[in-house]
């Protein structure tokens, strides 16, 4: 789905303080921002995928493919390398707080942009701002709710004492504002080209990333440069054509034919089984954070009954639709919190078992004098997950239906409609999945259990409110992982939300491109600069 | 003579008024239906996602609180001066679509209907000339076949077999991705751009991307023509002048290819401009096969995502495009055959 993650901001009283791993300072081993560091290689990588682009200015994008491109152009405070999960120094040696309230960051000295022009406390402010200030509908300010409301900027919420000093005032303590100062909304651009209030035209976009952006051919092509002024390591490649489908299957066959040296996002399941074994082809798979849950609306009927949730819950056979619908290419998922991350749990398949209990199902709606078949309106949207996503709710219904404990109208419409009507009391109950905005077990447990939560299920338990409370405002792990474990037992029990499948990420490569697998984690940033050929 | 060009002249004159009230209820209907949709462009494109008051500031802005026939006047003078608006779920110029977009369908368009003359012209005449004979019945068949085949369907064969297969020709796209980049483009059609520039390797690129759909499109609309053509072809092989022309001693193949074949080209002319016109507001379906980023494809977008002014700036254009290629045809038929203009 659109990514809708709302940031909460929470009580903390932890001191936080970001030091640099591995080297003093980034950018140490290239020579800082002094030299212009040649690429390490002249490849060439050819990327296809079925993204698309929304916008290419942070202020305007919080989708997955605009997300995509800007990783490469834009730079941000603080990163999360490769395989890691924790916030390291990128733009900022570091970032203190002594209360999650006051964060100070320390920019690097000398940086620039592409276009040559320094780099700055001012831009850094200015891009929070701007990004605030514009509110644009399709961009993810909200994920700054704790420096500012959307479309209000507070006075004061950015201090810049110096060029090279950042402190953000932050509204209410928040112990993981490093993780959102990783993400899209948290990218730096230049003040004196970057408009205030409105949105920077696609084909003009500056940056101080790995990239800069040669062309944009909307729909069609993305070309990348290595940026010679970047203050880290260069690029293993020169440069990146990123190729624009319509349809997975024209992406298979652009593959295949050697059109194009990586596939990544989005294949069938029946494309990459396959895909599997074939010549010059190379399947890879890493650990991902994509899920898919169908939610019910607690203020419409019939998920406004506990036991009809309890039932839906126990009669999801998720192995079956891992099986039958995704060719084994997923996993089922037992708990909004995927597992990898601190604190997992499987609750539901504690609670309710791994398999169908129809038998279990059934007495629950009985002993709440439920009348069966209870009438289900389930509703999907039939190509933003992909096209298998009609398959997989073919397979819900029939599982619901199966014993005659409820009757299923499947209804479906395109995602912009969908989201409209979904979140407005418009469905009883619906398909929807996420990708993590940051890596973090917050941003799947807030996002969809606090009262507060974007997808207005009318869902809300003070105790879980509370333990959210907890977990964001904690920097002790074991505190933390202790509240998600609670509230997923909570969420189990009460079922607002039932997990279905949590993805894995496939990349499919060409002989001879090195280091996809490296860049296959849970943050979803596939990183060119990683990427390169062998001879 | 001076009588001929006088009438032509006329008749021109007229065909243009008549242009006018045309485009007129064209653009009129365009407006309306997309009035006639629940809400207005930003509410459809963002409405749920914007408070109220953000909506109606936007709503505003774009003139949409304005009574009907302000919005109605206001929309007649930006089609007047090419201004379609920035769609709203990219931010692009509308113009800046039909311009990029559009040049990658009229190319696609160009060379199908090569492809389509040819095919339809040389097996319909073949099949008119040897009526009943095994030459026309296997020209029928085909005409048929090839007409009912989806095109897409035609085109994922095509790519197995050419592409995948026999790894002949480029499955997707308009070139490789790095003559996309490097080819310098002054007319956004990439063969002719390829063959200004004296880039003889990009030309080639090109050509083999456009081979493939071009020929699938060209040979699904060449169904039509073959049919047609064979039709008015054996029609016109009854005609009095005929058997004059017979009579007079001129060989079978003078008869057929310059006294019937040409007059047999009359209503087909009118059947390729309509074709043709269709296919310039996009060959979605084979924009879709082979990945072509067309201005079909590009239509069904912003459909899936309710960027009605997308949408409303795309249709207007592609009934600008019909309304001129009609006229186009008018005077093309008048042209060639007299009788029209009286």
């Amino acid at each position: 789905m659109r990514r809708r993650g709302r940031f909460a901001a929470t009580l903390a009283v932890f001191a936080l303080v970001l030091a640099a791993c591995g080297s003093d300072e980034p950018g140490d081993d290239t020579g800082g921002t002094t030299g212009e560091p040649a690429p390490a290689t002249d490849a060439t990588i050819i990327h296809g995928t079925t993204d698309s682009i929304v916008s290419l200015d942070p202020a305007g994008q919080y989708d997955f493919g605009s997300n995509q491109i800007s990783q490469q152009v834009y730079s941000t405070l603080l990163e999360v390398p490769a395989g890691g999960t924790d916030p390291e120094p990128a733009l900022a040696t570091s970032c203190e707080s002594e209360d999650s309230t006051v964060y100070t960051c320390t920019l690097q000295e000398g940086l620039t942009f592409s276009d040559g022009s320094a780099l700055t406390s001012e831009d850094v402010a200015f891009s929070f701002q701007r990004n605030i200030e514009i509110d644009d509908p399709q961009g993810a300010c909200s994920l700054l709710a704790s420096l500012a409301t959307c479309g209000k900027w507070k006075e004061g919420a950015i201090e810049t004492p110096d060029d090279t000093t950042v402190v953000f005032n932050l509204q209410a303590p928040n112990a993981v504002w490093p993780a959102v100062l990783t993400t899209s909304a948290a990218f730096i651009v230049p003040s004196d080209s970057y408009p205030a209030d409105s949105l920077q035209p696609d084909d003009q976009v500056i940056g101080s990333g790995r990239y800069t952006l040669a062309e944009y051919r909307p729909g069609e092509q993305v070309v990348l440069e290595a940026n010679p002024s970047f203050y880290g390591d260069p690029p293993l490649n020169a440069r990146v054509f990123v190729q624009y489908f319509k349809q997975s299957s024209a992406l298979k066959l652009a593959l295949e034919q050697g059109e194009i040296d990586i596939g990544w996002r989005t294949f069938t399941p029946t494309d990459v089984s396959s895909l599997e074994g074939a010549e010059g082809l190379n399947v890879l798979e890493g650990p991902g954070g994509e899920i898919r849950y169908f939610a019910f609306n607690l203020s419409l009927p019939p998920g406004d009954e506990l036991a009809v949730r309890q039932a839906a819950a126990m009669l999801v056979d998720r192995q079956a639709i891992v099986d039958n619908v995704y060719e084994g290419t997923v996993e089922p998922l037992y708990s909004m919190l995927p597992a990898g991350f601190g604190g997992h749990t499987e609750a539901f398949a504690e609670r309710y078992g791994e398999g169908p209990d129809p038998d279990g199902a059934a007495q629950v709606l009985e002993d709440a004098d439920v009348q069966t078949p209870v009438e289900l309106e389930l509703w999907y949207t039939p190509t933003h997950y992909g096209d298998a996503s009609a398959d997989e709710y073919a397979e819900i219904e029939r599982q619901l239906e199966a014993d005659g404990l409820f009757d299923v109208t499947l209804e479906s419409t395109e995602w912009d409609q969908y989201t409209e009507d979904a979140f407005t009391d418009g469905y009883p109950a619906y398909q929807l999945g996420w990708f993590p905005d940051y890596v973090d077990g917050d941003n799947y447990i807030s996002s969809f259990y606090s009262s507060a939560s974007f997808l207005n299920l009318h869902y809300a338990n003070d105790r879980v409110d509370e333990l959210i409370g907890v977990e964001q405002a904690s920097t002790d792990d074991a505190e933390r992982e202790a509240a998600f474990e609670e509230i997923q037992e909570i969420t189990a029990e009460e079922a607002p939300i039932i997990p279905i499948w949590q993805g894995t990420q496939l990349a499919i490569v060409r002989d001879g491109v090195t280091g996809v697998e490296e860049t296959l984690d849970p943050t979803y940033i596939f990183r060119y600069w990683l990427i390169g050929k062998s001879e | 003579m001076a009588g001929r060009s006088h009438s032509l002249r006329r008749y021109l004159f007229t065909r243009i008024a008549l242009a006018i009230p045309m485009l007129l209820i064209l653009l009129t209907l365009v407006f309306l239906l997309m009035r006639v949709a629940p809400g207005d462009p930003i509410s459809a494109a963002l409405g749920g996602r914007l408070p109220q008051a953000e909506l109606d500031r936007r709503r505003a802005e774009a003139g949409y609180d304005q009574p009907l026939i302000q919005q109605y006047l206001e929309y007649l003078g930006d089609v007047a001066t090419f201004d379609f608006g920035t769609t709203i779920v990219d931010n692009r110029a509308v113009t800046d679509v039909i311009v990029q977009n559009g040049a990658a369908t009229l190319e696609l368009t160009l060379a199908a209907m090569v492809i389509a003359m040819v095919t339809g012209l040389t097996i319909g005449a073949l099949s008119g000339r040897f009526r009943d004979t095994s030459i026309d019945v296997g020209g029928r068949l085909f005409g048929i076949v090839i007409y009912a085949a989806p095109v897409f369907y035609l085109g994922f064969l095509a790519q197995l077999v050419f592409g995948k297969w026999l790894g002949w020709l480029p499955t997707s796209g308009r070139a490789s991705p790095v003559v996309t980049f490097e080819l310098e483009t002054k007319t956004n059609l990439f063969l002719v751009d390829a063959a200004i520039t004296g880039n003889g390797e990009a030309f080639v690129d090109v050509l083999e991307h456009l081979v493939m759909p071009a020929t699938v499109l060209g040979l699904v609309i060449g169904g039509v023509f073959i049919r047609l053509v064979r039709v008015n072809l054996i029609q016109t092989l009854k005609g009095d002048y005929v058997e004059a022309a017979r009579a007079r001693g001129v060989t079978e193949r003078n008869v057929v290819m310059r006294h019937a074949f040409k007059n047999a080209l009359v209503p087909v002319v009118t059947v390729v401009g309509l074709q043709f016109a269709l296919l310039l507001s996009g060959a979605v379906l084979t924009e879709q096969t082979f990945n072509w980023p067309g201005i079909g494809s590009e239509l069904v977008r912003y459909l899936d995502n309710r960027d009605y002014i997308a949408v409303q700036g795309i249709i207007t254009f592609a009934g600008l495009v019909v309304v001129f290629v009609s006229l186009l045809i008018d005077v093309v038929n008048a042209w060639i055959d007299p009788r029209v203009r009286f």
